[in-house]
């Protein structure tokens, strides 16, 4: 009688203890789920900079997102003048710190416009506004950022020159019209991207920049949707490659804020 | 990190409307309303309309959406909007009520996996959707909300919660809204005894059905009547027509920043609301559809100039970057003129999200 309650004490206890080592595994598998949960909301959150919500939530459920869709975007398109050469001058090091420091001051332009950067090409910049969301002012934000783009470039400027390196001078083409966005790429890489002769576009004007020594250039769709409180002037229209007639561009001078009236502030 | 604590951890700093004098009134009015006196009181106090309004959403003014929906609805939008503020209240309220942090961990993490009905999963995608607004939903998701089994007045009784948190969210980030001593208190050992007693006093009871209010000729009215039978038509009435009665800001600059966020949404109502009552205050077409394209003009006086493009920035934000645009617009404006700002940008985030009953109508 003894051994037999001897026996069930044992087992007893014996269940006990495995009872109290499954709940101490369930509550660190709990834990290690909770803290995977709050790591994915982080990148689900990360990756929306990078591509709608929607599409990141496709990804992330099922590995792939088939959504595709017409946009009226707008394109900036901004790359480095002479860098090429520039580059076969200097140490690979200071080289590549130059050009980080170049690409971290552009792409906060860009993002503090509503802008998001779509992808770096060399020392080339691919940025798009109204692509993530609808955005009504596009047009002025991609601008605004063009000229925060060139204030941060002459900061950045001063900087190189007190260590003694080489300015940079860059060209910025911007025009705005139909894309369609979407995942695009293979099983080993994809990316949110925009596809369309806008985004062509774009970059033709960028180069013109060099045509017309100056440093932003807008195309007539830009003109037409831009706030009048830019100055913009007229170029003559140059042939680009791949379009069939002469492309008409625009210098952006400055944004000139307005002297304000005063209206009676009475409720 | 957990996906609660994750949210309830963003970066807070510290509220950027200091605590004022309360009117004895506005005290007992709250106090009478939702049985304390929440910390916010003492910051929200120069516009008592929006005390109201706030005091009027917390008493769920629900008569026919299921209660606990509508709460997991706000639970959802907190964290889309990432409220720390009103997530951490929803959070405690839902641990009030006795719900484990592993259920609602896995109902923020994906609805579809959770124990819900289909109509609950469908009513918290609804509310996901209308809160990003990217693009604004239209009827065509207000019929499926209707097909996932909830009735029409239900439906909209989910639009409305969903909308409603677009204010407390805005409110509480955007003010930087230090966190109730709830929040806390849930946490601590004493919690466990008087949780029963808790739950009990604060368990939400649903309302009896109201007809809207009569007459309902104020802006916005048909929205309004839209959700008419249930208690939030009224409390959607009183809150519009507190925000355009107050006289902390200029009925002309409120309703620009309508105008604004109508715009941002494409919500074709609250633009032509706007247009409407603009107008009549005397602005012509060609003036405001300058300021709608630019967000800007020679025609605003400069307190404008700023509110203006401000309103386009609440639509969709991230908190950091928010809060930070707040700190550099509160230069210049009284407390009140930033409460009051706060207040009008977040009503017109709501009703215009709302409008999307009107696009089933």
């Amino acid at each position: 009688m003894l051994i037999a309650a001897a026996a069930l004490a044992a087992v007893v206890v014996a269940l006990a203890l495995r009872l109290g080592r499954t709940r101490r595994t369930v509550a660190a598998l709990e834990e290690r789920l909770a803290a995977a949960a709050g790591d994915l909301e982080s990148l689900q959150q990360a990756f929306a900079r990078f591509a709608p919500a929607e599409v990141v939530e496709d990804i992330i459920a099922q590995g792939v997102s088939t959504r595709s869709e017409k946009k009226e975007v707008t394109v900036l398109f901004a790359d480095l003048k002479g860098f090429t050469t520039l580059a076969e001058h200097l140490d690979p090091d200071v080289l590549v710190r130059i050009l980080n420091g170049y690409f971290e001051r552009m792409s906060r332009a860009i993002t503090d416009h509503r802008g998001h950067v779509a992808k770096f090409i060399g020392d080339g910049i691919l940025a798009l506004f109204g692509a993530l969301e609808a955005n009504p002012w596009q047009t002025n934000d991609a601008a605004h950022a063009a000229l925060a783009m060139r204030a941060a470039l002459a900061d950045y400027n001063a900087t190189l020159a007190a260590d003694g390196l080489p300015a940079l001078a860059m060209g910025v083409g911007i025009h705005r019209g139909t894309v369609v966005a979407g995942v695009i790429g293979s099983a080993e890489l994809i990316e949110y991207g925009v596809i369309g002769s806008a985004v062509n576009l774009a970059a033709r004007v960028q180069e013109l920049t060099r045509a017309h020594a100056v440093d932003v250039l807008v195309t007539a769709a830009v003109r037409d949707a831009l706030d009048p409180r830019f100055t913009l002037h007229a170029m003559p229209p140059l042939e680009v490659k791949g379009l069939p007639d002469p492309v008409a561009t625009f210098a952006v001078d400055r944004f000139d804020a307005e002297t304000r009236s005063q209206v009676p502030a009475t409720p | 990190m957990g996906l609660a604590a994750a949210t309830a951890n963003l970066e807070w700093g510290e509220c950027l409307v200091p605590a004022g004098p309360v009117p004895p009134a506005l005290q007992a009015e709250v106090r009478k309303a939702v049985g304390a006196v929440p910390g916010w009181l003492a910051r929200l106090a120069p516009s008592p309309w929006l005390v109201r309004t706030l005091c009027e959403i917390i008493k769920r003014p629900f008569a026919h959406a299921p209660l606990e929906v509508c709460d997991l609805v706000a639970l959802v939008v907190s964290q889309e909007n990432s409220c720390r503020y009103c997530y951490g209240v929803q959070r405690a309220l839902f641990k009030i009520f006795g719900y484990r942090d592993e259920y609602l961990d896995a109902l923020e993490r994906d609805a579809q996996v959770s124990e819900l009905t289909p109509a609950a999963r469908a009513a918290l995608d609804f509310a996901r959707r209308l809160t990003r607004a990217n693009p604004r939903p239209g009827g065509a998701d207000f019929e499926a909300l209707v097909r996932a089994g909830f009735s029409r007045p239900a439906a909209a009784e989910i639009v409305f919660a969903a909308a409603a948190y677009a204010v407390t969210n805005r409110v509480g980030t955007l003010l930087l809204l230090p966190p109730e001593p709830l929040v806390s208190f849930v946490a601590s050992p004493v919690f466990r005894f008087v949780r029963p007693l808790l739950a009990w006093r604060m368990r939400p009871r649903p309302r009896a059905p109201e007809p809207a209010p009569r007459p309902d000729d104020g802006p916005c009215a048909a929205v309004v009547a839209a959700l008419d039978g249930s208690p939030a038509a009224g409390v959607l009435r009183r809150a519009i027509d507190g925000a355009w009665a107050s006289g902390v800001l200029p009925r002309r600059t409120k309703t620009l920043m309508l105008a604004v966020i109508a715009r941002a949404l494409g919500c074709a109502h609250g633009e032509r609301e706007a247009r409407r009552f603009l107008a009549a205050e005397g602005l012509a077409p060609g003036q405001l559809d300058e300021i709608l394209a630019n967000l800007g003009s020679p025609q605003l006086d400069a307190r404008e100039a700023r509110l203006v493009p401000f309103a386009r920035e609440t639509v969709r934000y991230q908190p950091a970057a928010i809060q930070r645009r707040m700190r550099e617009l509160a230069h210049g404006l009284t407390a009140a003129e930033i409460v009051e700002a706060v207040g009008i940008a977040a009503l017109a985030n709501a009703v215009c999200r709302m409008s999307v009953v009107i696009d089933a109508c």
